[in-house]
């Protein structure tokens, strides 16, 4: 397996194990507004991560077989679905909270980085063990 | 008014984006055309580029839509 497959993989597993901490969170908890508003940003966080993973795959397949760029990367639908979620905390204000919502829709970008600085680190400790 | 400034939010942050975009897709697809062994670590480097790039226009259409509708 590839280092960007290995990479996604870790990725899609850092956030499912996310979502399901919020879950726990909506559940449990004495918050459940905002921890519905971070359980919708993050599934679209999600969303958006599985997408760009999918497009970014499905582009090097056709560069690397064809050698031309065919199709896009899907941008305008990781906007329109960020959008979407805002728009729906906006309309249900009583059961979201807005900046729940745009912390959720970041927190891929949190695990991304997350999971470089891990690697980062494993990969320097691994090179001089001490 | 709030409209105007959600057009400026979005457009502006719409043209960083595909400026930044273009440089990162343009390049990589040279480099795999180039030497298709080397797709992987081109992709991952491709992914985290565009994934960061984006945030910021995702980020601004969320606070232009915030100031329309709020």
């Amino acid at each position: 397996m590839s280092d960007f497959e290995n990479m996604i993989i870790r990725q899609r597993k850092w956030m499912l194990y996310l979502l399901a901490v919020l879950v726990l969170g909506t559940v449990f908890t004495s918050h459940p507004r905002i921890f519905n508003s971070l359980l919708l940003g993050a599934s679209v966080s999600f969303y958006n991560l599985w997408l760009l993973q999918h497009k970014t795959n499905a582009f090097g397949k056709t560069v690397a077989e064809t050698g031309k760029a065919r199709g896009g990367l899907g941008t305008f639908s990781r906007l329109a679905a960020s959008i979407l979620a805002v728009l729906i905390a906006l309309r249900f204000e009583e059961t979201f909270h807005i900046i729940a919502v745009v912390i959720g829709i970041v927190s891929s970008y949190f695990i991304m980085a997350l999971d470089g600085i891990v690697q980062f680190i494993k990969h320097n400790k691994s090179k001089n063990p001490q | 008014m709030e409209v105007l400034a959600a057009a400026i939010a979005i457009g502006l942050a719409a043209l960083g984006a595909g400026l930044g975009n273009g440089m990162i897709v343009s390049k990589t697809v040279e480099g795999i055309a180039r030497q298709p062994e080397l797709r992987g670590p081109l992709q991952g480097t491709m992914f985290i580029g565009v994934a960061l790039v984006e945030a910021i226009p995702i980020i601004a259409a969320v606070i232009a839509f915030m100031a329309i509708f709020m």
